[in-house]
């Protein structure tokens, strides 16, 4: 047996929290493997032996095959294969774990073989040391072998899961049963990756960025996560325990204290007047929504329809039901839906748009939109008619031009017209926006405000696009710098554009959720920001203390800095000069870079 | 119970192809055969190919072989014979 001795990790905090549970491991191959209790060890064990012969009778026939194609000497390959499934050894250890721990025959596969490739990679010889991809092969055909006679089922699980994994993709959070995640630890990724922003939204404590964590985690291994500081405890000692019983207590119960009754303004010190909404996906993120007291929802992430349907393509009343049910809820406060946004972080994988090698500037947004007309003309649709039960707008994603906007509305247009035909539809208007999230748009931002009713900051976009920094690559997330003097002048002409130009504007990046940067948005002029839902009261406590014309004062100074760390030193004294509680788990979050070490 | 010391020493080592080979021919005998690196303490089962990849034997390596069982002075003899030859491998 492995020891269990305590492992600490540190990595990124980017969902806070404090939470222990047991790890469920979901590995390379992106094979969730489960301990799962077993009555009947005898047939269990049967069952293995039936995988195994399966298996066996597989190897002999590709060996066949093999040999007609290219000769025995190059089959010697499976017959080292063919003899670790005979393996003795092995094969003891596998049905000694099944009798003995009452295991189910996949995860006596998973330890056993785990142990193993992590013996062989320890070893120097590179041969030798290489040889773990083929134990990797054969339980991958054993575990095939397995598959199909027992299919996976939530149900029997704990309720008490972290996930730990090498990656995480979004489209992951809808095939689990969220009331029995606790929290996320992942090897990749950054703050401000997209799983990030949906862990915050679901306020599921996360810590990304931790490299070989696999190698030192099982499922079933118990892990102490805390989101506040970014680590991570697998088996923590019983000290430790005791030590955070207190922040574990006092995360648990927060739950409550977010709750705020609806129709609450949120004023400045002096009272000019902010309006704060919530940024949602999952629709069980309406209830946070709602009792954050968010006025509307400032961004609904549609991508969620799409990643969650099983032909990808959710048909219209599908989509109607969504956003009906939105428009509902949140009545009398607008719903914004941000048509299909995929392509980047291939929460869209279809087959027929091939694997795009640079997907965040390839064919995404509204690219693939105008590219899909039926697919764009459904979700317009969708969109139109669920204007007949309250107050819905469109935000265009990724626009770079101008015509972009054109093509979209000549196309919302046609849909418009056909359905104004239909008697029994009573729709009302629509009001249309452009996110604004490339350096183009920026740029181009007077003509691009003059075709739309309002603009929509996305600013994890506009941040990576224009410091060209991919925020979920481990290598370069430290490079991803929120205050970076180039990304404030970005923010900073949008303002003065749109305050030019007299058209609303709403920040919808997840930055806003950061009570700092949300001071130096306001200074600059915002007064729409959109968030997750779980981060709107505490900003809302934030800005009450702030009056608007010191707010100004920190955006002119802030903006005077040629670089991020001291743009970030100013901001951090200012504000918390300016607030009545400590900021510094906030100012952590934008901090300026430490070079990696 | 027998004890042997025998020497890798063909070009590739004990590897994957060889090892195969010693499977089976160690499985052939009833004998328990068991095999250890001179330098190192752990032993495995010479009828286990993962134990005998684990022992990550290249060119060089002196492997010592335990042997007990009705036909171990055969085993010992067939074990020692397919070291001599280099696994059969190089004429």
């Amino acid at each position: 047996m492995a020891s269990k001795a305590e492992i600490v990790f540190n990595g990124r905090g980017v969902s806070p929290g404090v939470v222990v549970g047991q790890a469920l491991k979901i590995d390379r191959h992106n094979r969730l493997i489960l301990k799962l209790h077993v009555d009947d060890v005898d047939e269990e064990a049967e069952r293995y032996l039936r995988a195994i012969e399966a298996a066996k009778e597989q190897m002999t026939n590709l060996k066949l095959q093999l040999e007609e194609k290219v000769g025995s000497e190059h089959s010697i390959i499976l017959d080292a294969h063919r003899l670790i499934l005979e393996d003795r050894t092995l094969n003891a250890e596998i049905l000694a774990t099944i009798r003995n721990r009452h295991a189910n025959a996949e995860w006596a596969v998973m330890q056993a073989t785990d142990r193993l490739v992590h013996a062989y990679q320890s070893l120097e010889d590179e041969y030798f040391r290489e040889r773990h991809s083929d134990i990797e092969q054969v339980a991958e055909r054993i575990l095939l072998n397995l598959s199909g006679d027992r299919p996976l089922s939530w149900e029997h699980l704990p309720d008490d899961l972290i996930i730990a994994s090498h990656d995480f993709n979004p489209s992951n959070f809808a095939t689990m049963d969220l009331r029995k995640v606790r929290g996320l630890v992942l090897e990749s990724g950054g703050r401000t990756s997209h799983t990030a922003i949906i862990s915050r939204g679901l306020r599921l404590p996360a810590v990304m960025g931790i490299r070989d964590l696999l190698a030192s985690v099982s499922t079933g291994d118990v892990l102490l996560l805390d989101g506040d500081d970014g680590q991570v405890v697998v088996n923590p000692t019983k000290e430790r325990m005791e030590n955070m019983r207190g922040r574990l207590e006092a995360f648990g119960s927060t739950a409550e204290s977010a709750s705020t009754p609806p129709g609450m303004k949120t004023l400045t010190r002096d009272g000019t007047v902010v309006c704060l909404l919530a940024n949602t996906e999952l629709p069980n993120e309406l209830s946070a929504a709602k009792s954050s007291g968010a006025e509307g929802i400032g961004l609904f992430r549609s991508e969620f329809l799409y990643f969650s349907h099983p032909r990808g393509v959710p048909g219209m009343e599908e989509q109607l039901a969504t956003y009906r049910t939105l428009v509902r809820e949140m009545s009398p406060y607008p719903v914004s839906v941000r048509t299909l946004d995929a392509g980047s972080e291939k929460v869209y994988d279809r087959a027929d748009l091939g694997s795009q090698p640079n997907p965040s500037m390839g064919l995404r947004g509204i690219r693939l939109s105008l590219q899909t007309k039926n697919t764009f003309r459904t979700q317009i649709e969708a969109i139109l008619r669920a204007s007949c039960d309250g107050n819905i707008e469109i935000v265009l994603p990724m626009i770079s031009s101008v015509e972009e906007i054109w093509q979209a509305k000549a196309l919302i247009g046609r849909v418009r017209a056909k359905l104004l035909k239909r008697p029994d539809l009573a729709l009302s208007r629509v009001p249309l926006g452009a996110m604004i999230e490339v350096p183009a748009a920026v740029l181009s931002l007077e003509s691009i405000a003059r075709e739309v009713d309002f603009l929509c900051v996305g600013t994890n976009d506009l941040i990576q696009y224009t410091l060209a920094v991919d925020r979920g690559n481990p290598h370069v997330a430290y490079l991803f710098q929120p205050l970076h003097p180039a990304v404030l002048q970005s923010l900073d002409r949008i303002a003065e554009v749109t305050r030019k130009l007299n058209k609303p504007v709403r920040i919808c990046g997840e930055i806003s959720s950061n009570p700092l940067f949300a001071v130096l948005l306001l200074g600059m002029g915002f007064t729409q920001l959109s968030m997750n839902p779980l981060s709107i009261p505490s900003i809302r406590k934030v800005l009450r203390e702030v009056p608007i014309e010191t707010s100004r004062q920190i955006a002119r100074e802030a903006l005077s800095f040629p670089t991020a760390s001291e743009v970030h030193k100013y901001l951090t004294e200012a504000v918390s000069n300016l607030v009545s509680w400590d900021l510094a788990t906030y100012a952590n979050e934008i901090a300026a870079p430490s070079t990696q070490n | 119970m027998i004890r042997q010391s025998v020497l890798v020493s063909n070009k590739l080592g004990l590897h994957a192809r060889a090892a195969a080979k010693l499977v089976r021919l160690a499985s052939s005998f009833s004998s328990e055969i068991h095999l250890s690196r001179e330098d190192a303490n752990q032993q495995i089962d010479s009828k286990s190919i993962l134990g005998i990849l684990m022992l990550a034997a290249s060119k060089g390596t002196r492997l010592v072989i335990s042997i007990e069982g009705q036909d171990e002075t055969e085993a010992e003899a067939a074990i020692c014979r397919f070291f001599e030859a280099k696994f059969g491998e190089e004429s």
